[in-house]
């Protein structure tokens, strides 16, 4: 039953850069935590641990069964993750305007960040039953849509604009990584350019507000731009090579915000420099590039577009994330994988690498 | 059909995996651009940010009068400032705020909620005793800084004299100003770390320096200085004058035992008064002295060697005509002596000493004198009158100049200029500080009495403290001035007030001045009285004052009386003229 070559073919690169990732992560939560000595959030970065610890288990159990099975459950996978999302709705805890959390007992989880796997997943199966060199036509098209409207329009229910848009970025990639006819593929375009307008008609003010923010950026320092120059100020006074773990000023005396969350990057790029930030960057796009190698190297389609769509989803969180705290991007509430702080988010990434490993060691199959 | 496929697919992922690159690249040149590029200005602006500069302030020093008196103390005093983005409950802690300290709870909530700054002041300088109020509920958010607050115990005692400061305890009128570099505690500051929502955090190793400034000593007595104030008060109050002025000083040594001014202010709430009560205008304002002046003129005539007190004067009974003008005297007089023209203040028989005498001597004696010069008071916006050159007198100067028209004088001069007269000619330096002390109690700098020049001979000074006695007896202008025990050597003066260029009809500047114990004197005393409503004559308005003041002032000092059993001469209370 067991195959010696699950062994041989185990993906130790992916592993280290994993763990790499995960080393700095903890790292960077610590200083970001615990700086600040008037009001040091020490359980976080337990609760942390304790996260990485069920996503070790849970990626663990990722990569144990063959992921062809996930290819026979893909559906189920889909409207669970529906039915979390209309619980949250129903019953979810009201956090700063928006219901995002559902309380299971002691944990409380994230379904929209359940869903953006559970999509990934769905689409992969879907379009590795197609299979086309001439691209995906209107009619192939109409199913996705549907199922991919569904739970973005939950999310914005919630409301979580950002995650909604994290899902649509997934599922627009890969689809047209699975190839779309070149008039289906125009008519698309005129149409999202036209729901642009009445998209922003249905904005949220504060939602507007961030949007024109990011457009002017120092035209209102104390008010919405405050995020965005502070992260500016905490990234750039790193400099070369950084203040030093725990040394960050502006994360220690709190002037940077949600320095735990969606800022953890300044907190990184204060304390450690240019040097922290560009080593950090290169584990992310090795992790990125890794996965479309197991994409690459996989002789199977399910395979090939699963780990895809994982590594997309991890380039489209960091590019958003560290484009945002940079200034690059308005401000969304996209988490850095690996790195911000959040168990949903934690065993998310940590299945997403047990996904990637499954397919990496159990490519001698298909040969 | 699935190798195609499969081709197609690895093509685009090698395509995708550069395009993903790419991205990064820019990311990685943004993280450039902050981190090398611009980060030394991103460095700066992160410093200013949580670098604040803590200032503290030694106490300032006390003003003390001759005695050791407290004239002006510092306090300790607490100020209350919030950290707007620290206040948990906003609606408690104005009301709290509101009630101990007496401001209105709808304009703290208004200031907690639109104030950008991260701290505000919300009182300052309170008692120790309100604050406490406010700190027994222990607010977040609510500070406390100890400052000092300076407090002057006698509210109006010599208030045009020590001013007052700023609520930084800058100095801003009298000896606070220009003593101020003395008596300012030093300041030092620290720098400190400090958060977004405003807590500070005191860097390693800081010490917080308490250097208190020096306590300054004047010569001024605080019971010689109440005393002159009473009598001046009740002299402007009972004559319904504007103003007045009263100096007290000591021949011998030049110090001003007492500086008061009427209307005075309290130094506690000097906003409160009009602005042209806090100056010095005894220092400050100069004014035409009228018949004081004549004792100089006479010293003049005497020093000079041309005269003797019997020389006479033909005093054109009652009116001179002098240039386009007529000079009358109160009284017709036909010849005086010298001695006579002072006693009786015939204006008509000093200008003849004047023209007698001769232009240049005359200055040069007023000059010896000092005055037209400023005598360096420790008191900004001296004023050094107006003496002419007598090159520039015109012909009718040296007359009225002689009897104290036609030349302005400070009360300060004339007060020094008179104490020379008492101190066998030698003019002494005016002065109102004593010592400087430092915070140990060490004197830093004393003032020893400094002789200026002798304005007159001893001789000259002896005559003309003969001629001042004489004013004081009957049938002279200053016999409201005579007391029992002691002889006073005074003089009267009533001026005629220049308004908009031209001597004003019923404004005089009455004064009396003159010292005692006559040939060892140890005051002189200058009453002033500007505008008196009911009575100008100096001897009437003045003379009073004078006595009341020398009276308690022997003895308060312990001057035993030179005779017991004088013959009073004179009906107390009576109009003199003069």
């Amino acid at each position: 039953m067991f195959d010696r070559r699950l062994i041989q073919y185990f993906d130790w690169g992916l592993a280290a850069i994993t763990a790499a990732l995960i080393a700095s992560g903890l790292s960077t939560l610590y200083s970001a935590t615990r700086a600040d000595q008037i009001n040091p959030q020490n359980l976080i970065f337990y609760r942390q641990m304790i996260w990485y610890g069920i996503g070790l288990g849970v990626m663990i159990v990722s990569f144990l069964f063959s992921y062809r099975k996930v290819d026979h459950y893909a559906y189920g996978c889909y409207w669970l993750c529906i039915l979390l999302l209309i619980a949250v709705l129903l019953f979810g805890r009201y956090v700063a305007g928006s219901r995002r959390w559902l309380i299971l007992g002691p944990i409380s989880i994230q379904p929209s960040e359940v869903m953006k796997l559970g999509i990934i997943i769905l689409l992969s199966r879907y379009y590795s039953r197609i299979g086309t060199v001439h691209g995906l036509i209107f009619r192939d098209l109409v199913i996705p849509i549907l199922l991919i409207s569904i739970p973005c329009l939950l999310i914005v229910l919630q409301p979580d604009l950002g995650t909604a848009i994290m899902i649509l970025l997934i599922a627009g990639s890969m689809t047209i990584f699975t190839g779309i006819e070149k008039k289906t593929l125009i008519y698309l375009l005129v149409f999202g350019a036209g729901a642009c307008p009445v998209a922003w008609h249905f904005l949220k003010g504060y939602q507007k507000q961030r949007i024109l923010t990011f457009l002017t950026s120092d035209s209102d320092p104390l008010g919405a731009g405050y995020h965005i120059i502070q992260s500016k100020i905490a990234i750039g006074s790193g400099q070369l090579f950084g203040k030093g773990f725990m040394k960050g000023t502006q994360n220690a005396l709190s002037f940077l915000p949600e320095q735990h969350t969606d800022f953890i990057f300044s907190v990184l790029a204060e304390d450690w420099g240019f040097w922290g930030s560009v080593g950090v960057l290169l584990l992310l796009l090795l992790i990125v590039v890794w996965g479309l190698n197991i994409a690459h190297g996989c002789r199977e389609p399910f395979g090939v577009l699963m780990a895809f769509g994982i590594s997309t989803l991890i380039f489209w969180e960091v590019v958003i994330n560290i484009g945002m705290v940079m200034g690059l991007m308005p401000v969304v509430g996209i988490p850095l994988p690996f790195i911000s702080y959040g168990g949903s988010a934690v065993v998310l990434m940590m299945t997403s690498v047990g996904l990637l490993l499954n397919i990496s060691m159990r490519r001698f199959m298909f040969e | 059909m699935r190798n195609d496929t499969e081709k197609f697919t690895k093509k685009r992922i090698r395509f995708l995996g550069w395009g993903f690159f790419l991205i990064f690249m820019i990311i990685g040149g943004k993280a450039f651009y902050y981190q090398v590029v611009i980060s030394q200005w991103l460095s700066e602006k992160a410093l200013r940010q949580y670098e604040r500069e803590f200032v503290y302030s030694g106490k300032r020093g006390a003003i003390l009068d001759a005695s050791g008196r407290h004239l002006a103390v510092s306090i300790d005093a607490e100020s209350v400032g919030v950290h707007p983005k620290q206040i948990k409950n906003a609606a408690m802690t104005a009301k709290i705020l509101s009630d101990a300290l007496n401001i209105s709870q709808k304009e703290l909530i208004a200031r907690f909620s639109s104030e950008k700054r991260p701290f505000i002041w919300v009182k300052r300088k309170v008692t120790p005793k309100e604050v406490s109020l406010v700190k027994a509920f222990n607010l977040p958010g609510v500070v406390f800084k100890s400052e000092h607050k300076r407090y002057y115990p006698n509210k109006f005692l010599a208030s045009q004299v020590l001013g007052f400061v700023d609520i930084d305890n800058r100095g801003l009128a009298g000896i606070e100003l220009t003593y101020d570099e003395v008596l300012k505690g030093y300041q030092d500051s620290i720098k400190v770390r400090r958060d977004a929502l405003g807590h500070s955090f005191e860097s390693e190793g800081t010490i917080v320096p308490d250097y208190n400034g020096n306590t300054l000593v004047l010569t001024i007595d605080a019971m010689i200085q109440y005393s002159a104030e009473k009598a001046l008060e009740f002299a402007v109050t009972e004559f319904g004058a504007k103003s007045g002025m009263v100096l007290v000083s000591s021949p011998r040594t030049g110090d001003i035992l007492a500086m008061a001014h009427y209307p005075a202010y309290n130094l506690n709430s000097h906003s409160d008064y009009d602005k042209n009560l806090w100056r010095a205008r005894s220092v400050t304002d100069p004014f035409e002295p009228g018949s004081t002046m004549k004792i100089f003129s006479a010293a003049a005539a005497i020093d000079s060697g041309l005269c003797k007190p019997q020389t006479e004067f033909y005093c054109e009974n009652g009116a001179y005509r002098v240039g386009s003008n007529t000079v009358h005297d109160t009284h017709a007089y036909g010849t005086l002596t010298l001695q006579e023209i002072v006693k009786y203040s015939s204006n008509i028989g000093a200008i003849k000493i004047g023209q007698f005498i001769g232009e240049e001597t005359l200055y040069n004696t007023l000059r010896r004198f000092g005055f037209g010069e400023k005598t360096g008071l420790a008191l900004s916006g001296e004023s050094s009158g107006t003496l002419a050159h007598f090159r520039k007198w015109r012909k009718i100067d040296a007359g009225t100049i002689a009897f104290g028209q036609g030349v302005s004088v400070s009360a300060v001069q004339m007060i020094a200029a008179t104490g020379a007269l008492a101190n066998g000619g030698a003019l002494m330096k005016p002065q109102l500080i004593k010592a400087i002390v430092d915070p140990d109690g060490k004197i830093v700098q004393e003032f020893k009495p400094v002789r200026i020049r002798q304005a007159c001979s001893p001789n000259t000074a002896a005559t003309i403290r003969q001629m001042m006695k004489e004013v004081i007896t009957t049938g002279g202008t200053g016999t409201n001035a005579a007391m029992e025990g002691y002889t006073v050597c005074g003089k009267t003066g009533t001026a005629q007030k220049i308004v908009n260029g031209a001597y004003a009809r019923g404004k005089y500047v009455s004064s009396f001045i003159g010292f005692l114990p006559a040939d060892r004197a140890e005051a002189v005393i200058m009453v002033i009285i500007d505008e008196p409503a009911k009575r100008h004559y100096g001897g009437t308005v003045a003379a009073p004052a004078f006595k009341k003041i020398a009276l308690e002032m022997m003895g308060y000092l312990n001057i035993p009386p030179e005779h017991m059993n004088n013959r009073f001469t004179v009906s107390l209370g009576s109009e003199v003229e003069g």
